[in-house]
């Protein structure tokens, strides 16, 4: 028996390179042996992935893409199907938690210089993810059709509306309608459950694909391949099976501590998640008090308002996500990681997080004069950061990196 | 559809401006707290008697079933066709629509009384109890009621019978300094203003008592808490269960993790 199947494997590993990729890939695959936690983050995105893409596909079963029956569909899923809810909120929670720790896994490329050479296009491959992924939060959150889907839609969608000369028509070709209506719906939801994905999906192979052709960083962004042993194999790393999915395995318990306890004790979020006036269904006739975007857009957002200018708001937010793009050429420095980075760069990184986190809150309150200033300012400095780091990642002076790890 | 935006935009712009001292009750300033109690059967079977007996008569619950409601209540079906259900062609799998024709309702009252399923989610429950309890009596309004919370409401005071009559008042209240502290004459006595617009039951007015009143509609307010979310009990459950399951998973995967660490340690 034992030789049969054994036959049997080899017959289609002979044709299907399956030793070959899990040596590659896992149980020869080459990590180094000290990360921190900051390096689960990667791992984490994987796991929510799965679960958006698995709760996703039940959520399909009882939802439906019309303008009359979206909202009563979403009411179905929480209260007639058996533990419709579970599923819904695991959607829920599982879209601001994809962009928590998102956030967390981009902070930790900017903290370790991740997007140093060799890994530039990692950066890219992941700053595309990012950027997908807003386009793929936002299609979803239209689809429940509740007030806050559909005056958000209304907002965003009209930002096309800014360009010069093709902006109206343009406004109405994604919208695929004069106003927001079943069209809009139906096509968002195409977009939102098959094509997004599956450019999501494409994405998120090709940035595994060039990591693992380079190698994981480091917190102290020490070269591994530098020494190697005689199999060719960094001194100072270890197999990513088992070592690492141990790791990986100790942060998805905790994560999912946390995400349970959003899920089943808060899985409103305070209104920050779930915003309350989505449980309205969708009035073209009556706006909201209060148009604010949830939690994850709410910094480009606040920079979106702090322009006067609609066409400038919208220049402004996209050059905003841009500019992440090309951090990896931005940075000058000879050291990767923070800690070995000079005082200017320490102190331009923690003023850009007290500025973002100011702007994510400015973009969920509503505008004042003074709120207003506040955005102006958490814009500037935003762009400041990285629009002068090839200045002070050049001029300052950074500390000689290690050769070991 | 370009002035919509318009005004969209302007809304938000302006928003900030009144807004800012906007309280979440209106008039009536904080929202008193309510603490819903999901698990207290009695309580919202109480509540679901008084809402399908004084609310459902305008307003529907359209996402929920009465079967569900029956079966989640644990009252039994005979009982609960026999004397909470109005309509001899209703069945117990039905969605609760209302009894009430949008059209009509809206000549009746200028606006279709909306649908109560989601209430408590949308404004939440501390408002919808503010809400039900801040009635007052004003003749310059078609019912002859005004409310604190929402004021220009459209509906009447149904619960007026029980509650009695409700008044806006006067009454005399100490001045708050500017350091936070009650102002005081030399004498040590609290130094006192009128203010308006508190709330007055006139004792005697209804069939209930202030607390009976405030306790009916604890429980309506418990009930309709239950209908924004009815699985909220067992999510709330369940919600341990899976904390604890990653307890024991994070703890084994910790020792694992240890065990194996010291291969290259």
């Amino acid at each position: 028996m034992t030789q049969q199947s054994s036959g049997f494997f080899n017959w289609i590993n002979a044709r299907l390179p399956i030793v070959n990729t899990y040596e590659r890939h896992l149980s020869k695959h080459p990590v180094p042996k000290k990360v921190n936690f900051w390096y689960m983050f990667g791992a984490l995105a994987s796991v929510v992935l799965i679960i958006q893409i698995v709760s996703g596909i039940w959520l399909m079963f009882g939802y439906e893409n019309t303008e009359e029956g979206a909202f009563a569909s979403i009411e179905y899923i929480m209260r007639d199907i058996e533990y419709g809810w579970v599923i819904r909120y695991m959607h829920t929670t599982g879209a601001s938690m994809f962009f928590a720790v998102v956030y967390l896994h981009m902070f930790r490329g900017l903290l370790y210089g991740s997007y140093h050479k060799p890994r530039e296009l990692v950066w890219v491959f992941g700053m595309t993810i990012y950027l997908v992924m807003m386009a793929e939060g936002f299609l979803g959150y239209v689809l429940p059709y509740g007030q806050m889907s559909y005056w958000g839609a209304q907002v965003i969608i009209s930002l096309f509306g800014a360009i010069p000369y093709i902006g109206e028509s343009l406004e109405i070709w994604v919208r695929g309608d004069y106003y927001i209506s079943g069209a809009t719906i139906s096509r968002f939801f195409a977009l939102h459950v098959v094509a997004l994905p599956l450019i999501l999906i494409a994405l998120v192979f090709m940035h595994l694909v060039a990591l693992h052709e380079v190698g994981a960083g480091n917190p102290e962004g020490v070269d591994i391949e530098k020494y190697l042993d005689e199999d060719g194999v960094p001194l100072d790393s270890v197999p990513f099976f088992p070592y690492k999915v141990l790791n990986a395995l100790v942060a998805i318990g905790i994560f999912g501590i946390v995400f349970s306890i959003i899920m089943f004790f808060f899985p409103e979020g305070g209104g920050y998640m779930l915003e309350l006036a989505n449980f309205e269904e969708a009035n073209p006739l009556s706006t909201p008090e209060h148009i604010a975007p949830v939690w994850y857009y709410s910094p480009y957002y606040a920079m979106l308002r702090a322009v006067p200018d609609k066409l400038g708001g919208l220049v402004v937010m996209g050059a905003a996500i841009a500019i992440l793009f090309v951090v990896p050429w931005l940075d000058r420095s000879k050291a990767a990681s923070i800690r070995y980075k000079g005082i200017l760069s320490k102190i331009a990184m923690t003023v850009f997080i007290v500025s973002w986190l100011m702007l994510a809150w400015l973009g969920t309150v509503p505008v004042t004069a003074l709120r207003t200033n506040l955005s102006i300012i958490g814009t500037i400095i935003y762009f400041a950061f990285f629009l002068l780091m090839p200045i002070y990642t050049s001029i300052e002076k950074t500390k000689p990196v290690p050769d070991r790890l | 559809m370009k002035q919509f935006l318009i005004v969209s935009f302007l809304f938000v712009a302006s928003y900030g401006a009144f807004a800012a001292g906007g309280a979440p009750c209106g008039d009536y300033g904080e929202c008193d707290s309510f603490k819903p109690k999901l698990n207290n059967i009695e309580s919202l079977q109480l509540g679901a008697l008084t809402f399908i007996n004084h609310c459902y008569g305008c307003h529907s619950l359209k996402y929920s079933r009465w079967g569900r409601i029956a079966k989640d209540l644990d009252i039994p079906e005979d009982i609960f066709t026999n004397n909470l259900v109005f309509g001899t062609n209703v069945k117990l799998g039905d969605r609760m629509t209302g009894s009430m024709k949008p059209a009509i309702s809206e000549t009746w009252f200028g606006i279709a009384p909306p649908d109560l399923t989601l209430v408590t989610r949308l404004h939440g429950s501390d408002w919808v109890y503010t809400y039900l309890r801040t009635f007052y009596e004003d003749s310059s309004k078609p019912y002859g009621v005004n409310n604190m919370v929402y004021p220009g409401a459209a509906m009447p005071n149904v619960l007026a019978s029980m509650q009695g009559q409700q008044i806006l008042s006067c009454k005399d209240v100490p001045i708050i300094a500017s350091n936070g502290g009650v102002r005081r004459d030399e004498m040590g006595n609290d130094i006192t203003e009128e203010k308006c617009g508190y709330l007055k039951t006139i004792q005697g007015s209804g069939t209930l008592s202030v607390q009976e009143f405030d306790e009916v509609i604890y429980n309506l307010v418990n009930f309709m808490t239950y209908v924004g979310e009815p699985s909220r009990s067992d999510r709330e459950r369940m919600g341990w269960y899976a904390i604890l399951f990653f307890i024991v998973f994070t703890a084994l995967s910790y020792l694992l993790f240890r065990e194996y660490q010291k291969d290259y340690h």
